[in-house]
């Protein structure tokens, strides 16, 4: 069974046609533009924050834009909070979305259906609306407040504009997907296996940490640093949910650009939030290719 | 038709579908720019623009939301690039804008120059909102304090500063302002401050006398004040992200007193997002800040002539006595021109004075230092 499928994972050109350029122009149109609209940026922005023009008007090298946002309480602290709030949402996300992929994957019937849907819903419901609703449910006198209240219970300490409100609705955004990636990864763990494992006695616990988990890891890997990298740089959320201080990068670089009106430093705090993402980028594409290379 | 042909029929024509649509300005279509909340901009698409497109057949308004200030300067920086290369703004009129931004912009010649416009309506202007030539200021607006009349009484309500902290450090949690970037209520409770560290004395400030010194100085001593009362606010020191959720705040029965524009705060009340008994109170000692919101014409934009005609429209009595009834904001021109009968009626929200505070660099710098001095020297879990 492995043999066929290696086989079939071949490009399907091995012939004499191979030479041919056909498949180098097909992916000429995509390539440009991530080379136009991404890496030139990336290259430009880097450039500008390294070389920039002096008082006397000449350009030179320079790390001051760097030194400062390194040396600034403010911006470090608007950096670990970030870090804060994409690991926190990284964790719970795993903790939260393999049990149901689990679920999803070795159970059958209607049941499961309909959690599958719901899982998939947050996909369909934009952030902004997401923040709002999270306000009128979770916020200071909100439904959980009237639905406790009701019962003669306490009111819950709100995480509106505390560092906890994006991360709860971050978390629930990226369930969707995290859940999608997950589940493509179970596809590759076979009855089989399993139920040979449980044949010589393995416990569930066991299962999953032999049998499973080795085999889904890339998965993990693949979805965490997906969601990683879109919640490092989220926008909405934070901006709406979080305290005013410390701030995400996300809001963070806006207001820098818009309201302190400082495109250099702006820049510099986007050069290196990208830093940080392409370490994440890097697992993804290193599992890309490993997963290629078998 | 076979299969496949509809198949490519169908791709091409979803495909042209989602081309992006290149946008150009036409003639007789007003580029309109805003960058005040959408109580603004709904007044403008349900009064406004009716009424002026059916005054003048064949020119229609294209309102545009442009954010914020940052946003218009945007365009408006857009404008000075169109002019030195002779192209199209895409651009005929600012809602609400600063003549004096961005810098250089009126020696660019962007602007047209209202007083020598020949304007029909434009001796009735309150010459007291007059700030510059290239600017014409049609509606007013104020911060003042909105508070639940339910959790405490007119006769309680604070009417000073010293009254208006002792009753924020003495009912901790109940007291809200927003971010001072993301809206001006905030924004002017902030600016309040700063008048309560440097005397009282809004001619202090203008929009040319910012220095690094007077700035770390004159603001250094607001920041205290500020920080002194945060862990009496809302959640031990939470701000809101703009005026809206403020006001959401406050009908949520979470805080019994925020800082309000006057018009949105009327407008909420009308519109029952806030109960009818909510209070209204305007501090005596000096008064928030508040101001006067100024139009401009490009002076290269396709339509500037309609603009222009847009801009005497407003003016008009017809549009003075809707900011009125349907904003809740005040005239800018003078009140001789307002009917007599609404001049009574809206005697209470008609201020005697309107402090108000210069943008430009000092608005760079105290939402700057806001952030980095007020927002976080807080212990939040304290």
């Amino acid at each position: 069974m492995t043999a066929v499928s290696q086989a079939s994972a071949r490009p399907l050109d091995q012939g004499e046609n191979r030479r041919r350029p056909y498949g180098l122009l097909l992916v000429a149109a995509p390539v440009l533009l991530v080379a136009w609209l991404v890496i030139w940026p990336i290259v430009s922005a880097v450039g500008r924050t390294l070389f920039q023009r002096s008082d006397e008007g000449a350009i030179e090298f320079t790390l001051d834009t760097y030194l400062f946002f390194f040396s600034d309480r403010y911006s470090l602290d608007n950096l670990t909070v970030t870090l804060w709030t994409t690991g926190m949402c990284a964790l719970l996300l795993f903790v939260i979305c393999l049990p149901i992929a689990l679920y999803l994957r070795f159970s059958a019937g209607r049941l499961p259906a309909y959690v599958q849907s719901l899982a998939i819903f947050p996909m369909f419901v934009p952030s902004i609306i997401l923040s709002y609703a999270f306000i009128r449910v979770l916020g200071p006198n909100g439904m959980v407040d009237i639905l406790l209240n009701a019962v003669g219970l306490p009111k819950i300490r709100t995480p509106y504009l505390t560092p906890w409100g994006p991360v709860i609705g971050l978390v629930w955004d990226n369930i969707p997907l995290t859940v999608l990636i997950l589940l493509s990864g179970l596809g590759n763990v076979s009855n089989q296996a399993i139920e040979a494992a449980r044949d010589v006695g393995a416990r569930w616990g066991q299962v999953l940490w032999h049998i499973i988990l080795p085999r889904i890891g890339n998965s993990i890997l693949v979805a965490l640093s997906f969601s990683v990298l879109g919640i490092f740089s989220s926008f909405t959320l934070p901006y709406v949910l979080g305290p005013a201080a410390p701030e995400m990068m996300g809001p963070f670089m806006q207001r820098t650009f818009r309201d302190v009106n400082d495109p250099q430093m702006a820049i510099t705090q986007a050069v290196i939030t990208f830093g940080f993402c392409i370490v994440f980028g890097l697992f993804y594409v290193r599992s890309v290719a490993r997963n290629q290379g078998k | 038709m076979k299969r496949r042909e509809f198949m490519l029929a169908a791709g091409a024509v979803a495909g042209a579908t989602m081309l992006p649509r290149l946008a150009f300005a036409e003639a007789g279509r007003i580029d309109w720019y805003t960058s005040s909340d959408s109580n603004i901009l709904d007044f403008w698409a349900n009064t406004v623009k009716p009424a002026f497109e059916a005054a003048n057949p064949g020119v229609t308004i294209n309102l545009v939301d442009a954010g914020d200030g940052a946003g218009v300067l945007a365009i408006a920086e857009r404008a000075i690039a169109a002019k030195q290369t002779n192209t199209d703004p895409q651009a005929d009129f600012f809602e609400s804008a600063d003549a004096k931004l961005p810098s250089g912009a009126i020696d660019a010649g962007i602007y047209v120059n209202m007083k020598e416009a020949g304007l029909s309506n434009y001796s009735k202007v309150n010459p007291l909102a007059i700030e510059s030539d290239y600017s014409l200021p049609y509606r007013g607006s104020q911060v003042l304090l909105a508070y639940d009349s339910t959790k405490l009484s007119a006769a309680d309500a604070p009417k000073n500063w010293d009254d208006l902290i002792t009753w924020i450090k003495a009912n901790p949690g109940q007291f809200i302002y927003n971010r001072p970037d993301k809206g001006g209520s905030g924004g002017n409770f902030v600016r309040r401050a700063i008048h309560q560290a440097n005397g009282l004395d809004p001619s202090l400030f203008t929009v040319d006398n910012y220095t690094q010194e007077f700035g770390d100085e004159a603001l250094g001593k607001a920041w205290a004040i500020l920080s002194d009362i945060a862990p009496s606010l809302y959640d031990n020191g939470a701000y809101s992200s703009g005026n809206t959720q403020s006001i959401q705040l406050l009908a949520q029965g979470v805080v019994t007193m925020v800082p309000v524009w006057s018009d949105q705060v009327l407008q909420a009340i009308d519109q029952g997002v806030l109960p009818a008994e909510t209070g209204l109170v305007q501090l005596q000692d000096l008064a928030l800040c508040g101001g006067f919101t100024r139009s401009i014409v490009l002076d290269n934009g396709v339509n500037r002539d309609a603009a222009l005609k847009l801009a005497d429209f407003i003016l008009s009595e017809e549009i003075q006595s809707a900011i009125l009834t349907e904003l809740g904001g005040f005239p800018g021109v003078s009140w001789d021109h307002v009917s007599a009968e609404l001049r009574e009626r809206f005697a209470d929200i008609v201020p005697n004075t309107i402090p108000t505070f210069p943008s430009g660099q000092w608005d760079t710098a105290i939402s700057d230092g806001w952030y980095r001095n007020v927002a976080p020297n807080v212990d939040r879990n304290a």
